[in-house]
């Protein structure tokens, strides 16, 4: 086998979230740990690698948001079409090693999505984890994802969202302001750990808050953005001192990756 | 155990080896190149080729995959033998680098394979360094990556023995126990820890040369960094997604999708290339990635050298 090929997957869904992201729902059996990820293959495009947004052996859910020209031939996609997929990849966020600990999820935009499978991966195992705690914060009422799960997500956990601008309706009468804000007002306990993913201001934010609540460097795992081009430790895109993204990361503990000037 | 071949036979030697494929030997015309040895070739015997031996393996540009009617498909793996003499102990010790990664259990790459299979290294030891900018007698070169390897005495050649596949190719000729000395140079790079060095002034200096041509990384025998991207017909949608060779100090190296570039500066390229080189690799497999060619200070451009900046400057 090719290191490089895919394999192709039918796509039972294509769900628009909001106006700039799309979930397909794709019949798959990877089954990526939550915080690995999938290369996507388009041929006559190319390759994006995409997180998993879902913990399931028979599916596979990708949010996209549109940000090149792979993103955007995905979402153009529809419902019977194939897609190829290879992966997956990565370590993902150490679920095992977790067991027994309360979990904050900290996620911005379509951050979120990574983390929605660590909520799927928890609902099938509850009784290995305390209390999961989720603040996700978004630009508009209007941008918020998986908003038909966001009921079901408060009778067992504990939901913050946030939006930076209230524009439109607000039906889940989210607070105006950054993700970083419902944190500070919140209590989580110093000894949970706290898994995130979304643009490096907020991690950098989310870290310094953290940390004064009590948890230490070693309690914070980030989900690291790079472009993985072959995902399997060669082409050296998304090498950084010496780690590849690709395979010794994505998700890595904050005291890992503090130092991490380029 | 090694063999020994007399000086005499090894222009008969080196013309037999075309009966197992297809022949490689660096040879000279406005420059020293490896080449499919045709006849009238001279097989250049002292200098080291312009262009590292990595292309055999890993060629600048080709088709990992196939693009018909909106598909991928496996190309077919035509890998003819091949023969490459005279190949310097930087260059072999390059290849057991790229092994490494190429070669790692988790992610084999099929095609690199099968050409490290079907190609018999033969090497030729330098007595003398072939640039003064050669250190590799600094870099910790091992007796490892090839099939046979000369190295010329006064009489004769004895043949340092690693390989089943070489070891056929000398069966007829007499044996002999002998440690051969490694190559080594007058030019050297102290042995340092580098991570003290990453501030920027340490850089400074060497990045105010640099005008990320890119012809270090691309006459490095390790640097291996490629990109992959699909070349379609519009009309058919057929072709092929490519393996294209590229560069740490391109400045799109490490740019992702929204436009941020993570490396955006020039002097962050530089010190990652050199990083990489040094540390970033022996932090993983206990071994510098830099072989000690001397190519990327001979062919720099600017005439960056790295080894007198780290050896001088890094205090």
């Amino acid at each position: 086998m090719n290191i490089y090929n895919s394999k192709q997957y039918k796509i039972l869904d294509v769900i628009k979230q909001t106006g700039d992201n799309t979930l397909l729902r794709i019949k798959c059996d990877l089954n990526p740990m939550p915080g690995q990820f999938v290369n996507v293959s388009i041929p006559g495009i190319g390759e994006a690698p995409i997180s998993s947004a879902s913990y399931n052996d028979k599916l596979l859910d990708l949010n996209v948001r549109i940000v090149g020209n792979v993103t955007k031939a995905m979402t153009q996609l529809k419902k019977g079409d194939e897609i190829g997929l290879r992966g997956p990849y990565g370590n993902g966020f150490p679920m095992k090693e977790l067991k027994g600990k309360d979990l904050v999820l900290v996620g911005g935009g379509c951050g979120v999505a990574p983390l929605r499978g660590i909520i799927e991966y928890v609902d099938l195992h509850w009784k290995d984890y305390k209390d999961v705690y989720m603040f996700f914060g978004y630009r508009t009422p209007g941008d918020i994802l998986f908003k038909d799960e966001i009921s079901g997500w408060n009778d067992k956990y504990k939901v913050f969202l946030s939006v930076d601008q209230e524009v439109g309706a607000n039906p889940f009468n989210c607070p105006v302001g950054f993700v970083t804000d419902n944190l500070k007002e919140n209590k989580v306990p110093s000894n949970a750990v706290a898994l995130m993913c979304g643009p490096p201001i907020m991690m950098t934010k989310t870290t310094e808050i953290l940390k004064e609540k009590g948890l230490t460097e070693k309690q914070l795992y980030v989900s690291l953005e790079r472009h993985m081009k072959c995902c399997t430790g060669k082409c050296g895109h998304c090498m950084v001192h010496g780690q590849y993204v690709c395979l010794d990361g994505p998700v890595f503990t904050y005291d890992e990756v503090k130092n991490l000037d380029e | 155990m090694g063999k020994v071949l007399e000086k005499e036979g090894l222009h008969n030697f080196i013309l037999s080896l075309q009966k197992h494929g297809l022949l490689i030997a660096p040879v000279t015309t406005d420059m020293t190149r490896f080449k499919v040895l045709e006849a009238g070739d001279k097989v250049e015997l002292n200098n080291n080729p312009f262009f590292p031996l990595k292309k055999y393996f890993l060629p600048n540009e080709e088709p990992v995959l196939k693009i018909k009617n909106g598909l991928t498909k496996e190309p077919k793996l035509k890998e003819p033998k091949k023969i490459i003499f005279g190949a310097r102990l930087c260059d072999i010790n390059g290849l057991a680098i790229l092994d490494k990664l190429y070669l790692d259990q988790r992610f084999v790459d099929e095609t690199y394979k099968k050409r490290r299979e079907n190609t018999t290294v033969i090497g030729l030891n330098c007595l003398n360094p072939p640039s003064e900018n050669c250190f590799c007698g600094s870099m910790g070169l091992q007796k490892e990556g090839y099939d046979l390897l000369f190295h010329e005495r006064e009489l004769d050649y004895y043949i340092d023995v690693l390989t089943k596949k070489g070891a056929k190719l000398v069966k007829h000729l007499r044996s002999e126990e002998f440690d051969f000395p490694l190559p080594k140079t007058d030019k050297k790079l102290d042995p340092k820890d580098l991570w003290p060095f990453m501030a920027d002034k340490f850089w400074e200096k060497d990045n105010d040369l640099c005008v990320s041509c890119q012809r270090c990384t691309i006459l490095c025998p390790t640097c291996f960094c490629f990109d992959l991207h699909d070349d379609v017909n519009p009309a058919t949608k057929s072709g092929d997604r490519l393996r294209t060779i590229d560069s740490c100090h391109s400045p799109d190296f490490t740019q992702v999708a929204g436009g941020h570039v993570f490396r955006a500066k020039r002097l962050q390229r530089y010190r990652h290339r050199v990083m990489h080189k040094l540390q970033f690799f022996k932090d993983k497999f206990d071994r510098s990635m830099c072989t000690g060619c001397g190519r990327c200070i001979d062919y720099c451009h600017s005439k960056i050298d790295f080894v007198k900046t780290i050896n001088e400057d890094f205090k």
